[in-house]
């Protein structure tokens, strides 16, 4: 077929570029965010040649053009369209928009930083080592191996502002070279390095400065090394300015004109603008940070400890080695260390309580290497890849922060070097090992007890209805908008399922299960609606307002109840995990007929983007997660 | 009001999959509201779950009401539908 073609008609028929807000695409479908569903000409749609199907859900337009077909119609509509791309994740973000700005900002930040947590974690996880391992072999740090690999370890720090411009730019829909233009400015070799500003001030030796806006006022030519607000910031100004140039440049121009413009104005206002106030404020930071640990009792270390993760978040983290450099030469010893240590192994704490007790597979990929990082005092990818975006582990942290700095100034720790936090922590405090050891111990249990605590997987458990049949109810609380697996065995795509009125969605979003045993139990606590004849499908209604639809095998409906065993009737009262269904696996493929069992919520459309968890699944596992389910019941 | 009456030619009758397509059938008419009922069981062509719960077999006569909306062409429509499908 002709995908250009394809791509064309699909672009006119949707309304024009004025009506897309994003694109993307998954195994077999294009899904497009639409501004106004009522530009498009739906009919016009469902007649292209090679459209097999046109959906409007949640805010997204899918079209299904099937497996190999709909990543070449997609990039011809990208060209055609004339839109960048974006991940399956972007559309449905777009889709979701229209939260309270705090909330959109915790999120655009995780967005952000999300995608480029491997690239930390594993810099991080290095530099931890290395940094801890040199400590313990001081003749290590002369040797090429440390050259190479301190190399390895800090690059994704020192480089952080253009992996952070890139996604960021693709997070706030502008072109992600630009983006990595700006990251680029930022950290320009020309620039003094943020981490040897210290040793500037140390030293004595002035920073170079530029003169701006024609000679109006100087300032300093640091970097942003290290930095994440900044950079983000600039971006987000970025693409506002790239987006508004696009639309009113002649499109004749635009190449010429658009990146020239976008790049000179960001770039000029992020160094002469957002810069000078950032590093105003990062001074501020610094003088009040030093001020706050001069409050006796414990009090300024216990509020120090609490806010540092706060300080991480903004980036004035690296300018701590200033204030540590400064109290080794004066009194010889560093009592910012222990905060510091405090600080970061709480947020390693509270992240690893997540890792723990999240059910989230994705959640507990990321929490668990990210403590890890954290106990070596790499504190980034816990706390923007997971403390942050899920705020309570993060005041968790803060917590066992406080607590674990009042320890160490009581029994007034001090290091005898600065840069390194955490367990290795140990090689500079080696006159304090057991007060620090106690200091660690105090941070890691308070926060990992709090976060334990807190943490809880979306909202508890909404009031249940009574229960009918009390036996073989396995202890399970169910969260709303929550469908956990009624069949153990392997779990596939919607698109997988091997008929077509099932996998193109007509009777809803959902996916399959290949039972590896022939027993179906509620997914959810609800109420049974409907029961076919041929007892191989079961209606079901959360008390939340899912219908659920369980079909057993494929055409099973021709074998006449031959097979099913049926423990539930039409208006009975289900906890989840009760019996429902026993089913004869064998004698459906015997029959010749396939035993994959579609689990639909066939009022999907009313209720919003869905998401599932495919791959082997035990009974009970949670699946698929409705977003936003409404109580509309 | 439209409405007609059809004997299910169909073996299995109403199951999961011609209910879904009946529902997205019927969905093409928004402004009608349309109504399959067995004796005195019916249900909106919309609704899957109820038109599942018709348990409508092979042999069955149902009745198919429109109201509302482009009532003609959405009867003709339906009647088309049960011909191909059922």
């Amino acid at each position: 077929m002709d995908y250009r073609k394809c791509a064309q008609e699909i672009f006119r028929h949707v309304g024009g570029r004025e009506n897309l807000v994003s694109a993307a695409h998954c195994a077999t479908r294009l899904r497009l965010v639409i501004a106004d569903n009522g530009k498009l000409d739906m009919d016009a749609l469902e007649d292209i040649d090679g459209v097999k199907g046109v959906f409007s859900n949640a805010g997204q337009l899918q079209l299904i053009l099937g497996t190999g077909t709909v990543n070449k119609v997609y990039d011809e509509f990208l060209a055609v369209s004339g839109m960048t791309a974006a991940t399956k994740e972007e559309v449905k973000a777009a889709a979701a928009a229209r939260q309270p700005l705090p909330k959109r900002m915790v999120k655009a930040l995780g967005d952000v930083f999300v995608p480029i947590l491997p690239a930390i974690v594993a810099s991080g996880l290095i530099m931890g080592l290395l940094e801890g391992l040199c400590k313990a072999f001081p003749t290590l740090a002369d040797s090429g191996t440390y050259t190479i690999f301190h190399l390895f370890s800090n690059a994704a720090f020192v480089f952080l502002p253009i992996l952070v411009a890139v996604s960021a730019a693709r997070v706030f829909g502008g072109n992600i070279f630009l983006g990595a233009v700006i990251g680029m400015i930022m950290i320009h070799t020309d620039l003094v390095n943020a981490w040897s500003v210290a040793d500037y001030v140390a030293s004595g030796t002035p920073i170079p400065t530029a003169d701006v806006w024609f000679g109006l006022f100087d300032i300093n030519l640091t970097g942003y090394q290290g930095h994440v607000i900044p950079v983000i910031i600039a971006v987000w100004i970025m693409c506002q300015i790239e987006k508004r140039l696009h639309k009113v440049v002649p499109e004749m121009l635009d190449l010429f004109i658009t990146p020239l413009v976008t790049v000179c104005a960001t770039g000029y206002l992020t160094l002469t603008v957002f810069g000078p106030v950032f590093s105003t404020l990062e001074n501020w930071v610094l003088e009040g940070v030093q001020m706050l640990i001069t409050i006796p009792f414990g009090i300024g270390a216990a509020l120090m400890g609490a806010i540092y993760p706060l300080t991480v978040v903004c980036g004035v983290h690296h300018m701590y080695n200033v204030i540590e450099a400064g109290m080794l030469s004066s009194v010889g010893l560093n009592t910012w260390m222990p905060i510091a240590s405090a600080a970061n192994f709480a947020q390693g704490a509270a992240c690893l309580a997540i890792a723990l007790k999240t059910r989230e597979r994705k959640t507990k990929a990321l929490a668990l290497p990210s403590a890890m990082s954290a106990a070596l005092g790499i504190t980034e990818p816990a706390i923007f890849g997971v403390n942050l975006r899920l705020v309570k582990p993060l005041v968790a942290g803060m917590i066992g922060g406080a607590a674990g700095s009042v320890v160490g100034s009581m029994f007034h720790i001090g290091a005898t070097a600065y840069g390194v936090t955490g367990l290795f922590g140990f090689l500079t405090t080696t006159d304090y090992i057991v007060p620090y050891a106690i200091e660690l111990a105090v941070s890691f249990v308070v926060a990992f007890a709090v976060s334990w605590f807190l943490y809880k997987e979306k909202a508890p458990e909404t009031a249940s209805a009574p229960v009918s049949q009390a036996e073989t109810t396995p202890a399970l609380t169910c969260q709303p908008g929550v469908v956990y697996c009624p069949i153990q065995g392997k779990v596939i795509p919607l698109e997988e399922i091997p008929d077509d009125t099932f996998a193109t969605g007509v009777l809803g979003e959902g996916f399959g299960i290949q039972p590896a045993v022939g027993r179906v139990v509620a997914p959810f606590d609800g109420e049974v609606t409907t029961v076919a004849e041929s007892k191989h499908a079961i209606g079901l209604a959360s008390s939340d307002g899912m219908e659920l639809l369980i079909h057993v095998g494929i055409n099973t409906v021709e074998m006449n109840g031959e097979g099913f065993t049926l423990h539930v009737s039409e208006g009975d009262q289900v906890k989840a995990g009760q019996l429902l269904l026993d089913f004869d696996l064998e004698l459906i493929a015997k029959k010749g007929y396939p035993t994959t069992t579609a689990v639909l919520v066939t009022n999907s459309e009313d209720l919003g983007s869905v998401s599932v968890h495919a791959g082997d699944q035990a009974s009970l596992d949670p699946i698929l997660t409705v977003k936003a389910c409404v109580s509309n019941n | 009001m439209k409405s007609f009456t059809y004997t299910i030619t169909d073996p299995v009758g109403i199951h999961a999959r011609p209910a879904g397509l009946l529902v997205k059938a019927a969905k093409a008419f928004a402004g009608a509201e349309i109504t399959v009922s067995k004796g005195d069981k019916s249900a909106k062509a919309t609704q899957l779950m109820k038109l599942m719960g018709l348990g409508v077999k092979g042999g069955d006569q149902i009745t198919v009401s429109v109201n509302g909306g482009d009532e003609e062409a959405a009867a003709a429509a339906m009647e088309d539908f049960f011909k191909n499908n059922l």
